[in-house]
């Protein structure tokens, strides 16, 4: 009962996803050559299993869309599945849907072939997939299960002890003793071999379970200390990683420490969010000391309790997101350089934040509530201090704009850019190029004074919204709060 | 003295009902088992193939099909015999849960109430743990066991009527006997189909599977039919199966319909080669007027070690000659993968692998090779005596 206890706990943990922490849904906002499309893959809770796809066309000119999933890399991104074509909703002409078996964990991607007025053309978006929890049985289905599987047992005994009792009788001959005792002997034999069979498929079917629960993706949890000068060692946790079976012909990708790739430029992208309050916030970038050792200085911070979130993308395109919580004293700080940003003084605002020199973020935010796992174009215009458009925008590491999307207690955490919520360095690898290579031609609406994040929020309740953009060689941060109901 | 006279009145008495002509369950049970063992192949080379599952597959049909005809079948025979006013049907019948019928009849129906049952617990299994990426796994044993129930109740069946015909109605009901008998050895082996890949053909373990109840049903269904060459037409119906389905599958064209893809496929892919039991099971054969008459033990002890001993030596250079650019061909199927077979697999590459890791572990499986395959025979042997007694 205990251990029975202990799976079904196990089957309570919440969604992991490797992306991020408990946000596995992939947003993105991309071109098929001429279409525009936003994409939402939801990946399966379980692997293998069944990814859901929506496409939404921003214009009303393609006609048709099919849709496969291939490796991110290797021989397994060379060669195709045949496609299946997405359904086109009746209702909505410009939205169509679909759904693909992910067969193995680790970094995939999903091809989007549009055919449209323009011809046709193709989107490769990446989908980290992974293991994330197993479902319970259903009371109902537990029940009739139960009930089978009673009525199996009793017509497994039934049969046994007519087998030795009635069986080798000729026709119409008077039951025997020794026949009788046969069949008392038969009834004693099955129900012993029934419990044994009940008893020892149980512990089958705990030990698959318990297997399979070990597959699951644990969220990595990294180990902060602060050293003398306010320097923060950061030690990256691989608690998925798995020594290849012995006789497979398909592995999952095998998380390792020393194969990270640079993503905007960075190995890491470490956000550090002050809890409870949340108005304090920095996006730093640590440099890798050795494989899975980073270090950074930390800027001028307050004295305050501190959850830390690492992003980091492996070579296979594979992202994801170290977490840790730390009490950390005042520290006089090192200015902040290159691309770190962040602030201790933010105001969470519903609609306008506060930047500096007067300057203002607005969210053109619709009145409608937002609704959990619903994909949405989260837009923010900025202004200058006379309510114009802002003329002196810069790109932030390659992008008009970055966003954390961070619920209040901290469990949900997602880093979005323009182009969606899936790492640059993973888009790079689907498109088949180098991870390594700029971001400059990934610029989303640079040239306009608004910036725009897809993202859905994955359940419902309280978040805040951390909108970082680039404006006179300085990047402002603005924060926001949010509803999903 | 008086039980004795009484037995021997009722016998005299031509109490015991001769089989005129075969009953359609016992061919609704051959059918049955041939779509089974069909829809079984066809479903593993559409997994190695085109990969998508769902419950409309036509190998998921064909199943279906042989499950709800032997199941339904069997159902409503026992209900004739339980409710309807056959009294010759009533005197030839078990009770089992106060309901009548052959005892076959009721094996078959509780194969198709355990295949029912396995339909819904196996989509949990894939809904909790994913699709499956192997054979064995509690739903799918289930099923196995349902379907196994299917076919022995088949057997049993045809047994029963075996042992009260006579003349050329005996001799059909021991042809169809055998023949069901070749599509039992077919589930047997395609469930062991992960462990006598080629690849491990060199390796213990694959000896070891293939002992654990081969001869036990091969040695029973022998001795239930008495024909003389029992043991090799059981092994040639497997045998025969297995190769033209190989042969037969790759004629149709087909590619994958789930990734990631790593071989090049254009029609269906064949599963592997049959394993040479015929081999040693016409040894056994030919052997038979020999040692049919020893004890038991040795019977079991001769049957157990030579099938065993015989099947290695078979099987290992053949396994070579399967590895080698001369076996490369359609005709023995070693030159079509799974979409999903990796170019670096060592299938893929034409090498061995040792599954055990030292020399202790190997001679150990090795060792319970034969110890499986001699309590196989030692099983097989009270088995198929008792099978010979089964009237009802």
């Amino acid at each position: 009962m205990k251990k029975f206890f202990r799976f079904i706990c196990v089957l309570l943990l919440p969604l992991a996803s490797a992306a991020h922490v408990n946000s596995p849904d992939v947003y993105y906002d991309g071109y098929a050559g001429p279409y525009h499309l936003l994409v939402t893959l939801r990946p399966p809770s379980v692997v293998p299993g069944v990814a859901q796809i929506q496409i939404r066309s921003v214009s009303n000119d393609v006609n048709e869309i099919n849709i496969l999933p291939l490796r991110m890399i290797g021989v397994g991104a060379k060669m195709a599945p045949l496609p299946d074509a997405a359904k086109r909703s009746a209702d909505d002409p410009q939205l169509f849907t679909g759904s693909l078996w992910i067969m193995v964990r680790g970094s995939w991607k999903v091809q989007i072939q549009a055919v449209g007025q323009k011809g046709a053309a193709q989107l490769d978006v990446p989908l980290p997939a992974v293991s994330s929890s197993s479902q319970p049985m259903q009371t109902g289905l537990a029940i009739l299960l139960a009930a089978l599987g009673l009525a199996l047992a009793a017509g497994l005994i039934g049969i046994i002890v007519a087998a030795l009792r009635d069986a080798a009788r000729n026709a119409g001959e008077p039951l025997a003793s020794a026949q009788a005792w046969k069949g008392r002997l038969g009834l004693v034999l099955a129900t012993i071999l029934v419990i044994a069979a009940v008893i020892s498929g149980g512990r089958w079917w705990e030990q698959e379970a318990s297997a399979n629960a070990r597959l699951n993706y644990k969220i990595p949890n990294m180990k902060p200390s602060l050293l003398a000068g306010g320097l923060l060692r950061l030690r990256l946790d691989n608690p998925n990683e798995s020594e290849p079976t012995r006789f497979r012909s398909e592995q999952p990708d095998r998380i390792r420490l020393d194969d990270l790739i640079p993503d905007h430029g960075h190995l890491m992208h470490l956000f550090i969010v002050r809890v409870p309050d949340m108005k304090a916030f920095w996006h730093l970038h640590p440099d890798q000391i050795q494989p899975g050792d980073f270090a950074q200085n930390l800027p001028l911070m307050p004295e305050g309790q501190y959850r830390l979130y690492a992003d980091i993308v492996h070579h296979t395109g594979f992202p994801e997101t170290e977490v840790a919580t730390a009490n950390l004293p005042s520290t006089a700080g090192e200015p902040l350089t290159s691309d770190d940003a962040g602030s201790f003084d933010l105001e969470p605002a519903e609609k306008v934040a506060q930047l500096t020199d007067g300057y203002r973020m607005v969210w053109e935010r619709e009145g409608r509530p937002i609704k959990a796992g619903q994909p949405y174009w989260f837009r923010f215009r900025i202004e200058d201090k006379d309510g114009k458009p802002a003329a002196d925008l810069e790109p932030y590491m390659d992008m008009t704009g970055h966003a954390v999307f961070l619920s209040t207690d901290g469990n949900v955490f997602a880093h979005v850019h323009p182009a969606g919520s899936v790492s640059m360095a993973a888009v790079k690898l689907a498109e088949g190029g180098s991870p390594r290579a700029g971001m400059a031609d990934m610029e989303h609406n640079a040239a306009a004074a608004e910036v725009s994040f897809p993202y859905g929020f994955p359940k419902p309740g309280e978040y805040r919204i951390f909108v970082q953009v680039k404006r006179a060689g300085k990047v402002e941060t603005a924060e926001f709060v949010a509803k999903a109901e | 003295m008086s039980t004795i006279s009484a037995t021997a009145h009722i016998d005299t008495a031509s109490v015991r009902s001769h089989v005129q002509r075969i009953p359609w369950l016992v061919w609704a049970n051959v059918i049955a088992s041939v779509c089974i063992a069909t829809g079984l192949y066809w479903d593993i080379s559409w997994h190695e193939t085109i990969g998508r599952d769902s419950f409309w597959t036509p190998a998921h049909l064909v199943i279906q099909f042989g499950a709800l005809l032997a199941a339904f079948g069997s159902a409503w025979v026992i209900m004739q015999t339980t409710f309807g006013g056959d009294t010759e049907a009533r005197r030839n019948s078990v009770s089992v849960l106060g309901f009548r019928g052959p005892l076959g009849a009721f094996i078959a129906a509780w194969g198709g109430g355990a295949m029912l049952t396995s339909a819904p617990f196996d989509n949990w299994w894939h809904e909790a743990y994913g699709l499956d990426v192997k054979i064995i796994s509690p739903p799918h044993i289930l099923l196995a066991v349902g379907i196994a129930g299917i076919m022995w109740g088949g057997a049993i069946l045809a047994v029963s009527y075996l042992n009260r015909a006579e003349g050329d109605e005996r001799k059909s009901l021991e042809r169809i006997l055998l023949f069901v008998g070749g599509f039992i050895i077919v589930q047997g082996m395609t469930l062991k189909l992960e462990y006598t890949n080629r690849v491990l053909l060199h390796s213990a373990i694959s000896y070891m599977v293939m002992s654990i109840g081969t001869l036990l049903l091969l040695e029973a269904l022998a001795r239930a039919s008495g024909h003389r060459w029992a043991r090799t037409i059981m092994t040639g119906v497997y045998s025969a199966f297995v190769l033209i389905l190989m042969w037969v599958l790759p004629l149709f064209p087909a590619q994958p319909k789930l990734g990631p893809v790593y071989q090049n496929i254009t029609h269906m892919v064949p599963l592997p080669f049959p394993m040479l039991l015929i081999v040693p099971a016409f040894f056994l054969d030919l052997m038979w007027p020999i040692f049919k008459d020893a004890p038991k033990w040795q019977q079991a002890l001769f049957g157990g070690v030579s099938f065993t001993t015989i099947l290695i030596a078979m099987e290992w250079p053949f396994a070579t000659f399967l590895m080698s650019p001369a076996a490369r061909n359609p005709l023995f199927a070693t030159v079509d993968f799974p979409y999903f077979a990796l170019p670096t697999s060592p299938t893929v590459r034409h090498v061995f692998v040792a599954w055990e890791r030292s020399r202790g572990e190997f001679w150990q499986n090795m060792a319970l090779a034969f110890l499986f395959a001699v309590a196989s025979m030692w099983i097989g042997i009270f088995w198929g005596n008792w099978l010979k007694k089964v009237r009802r």
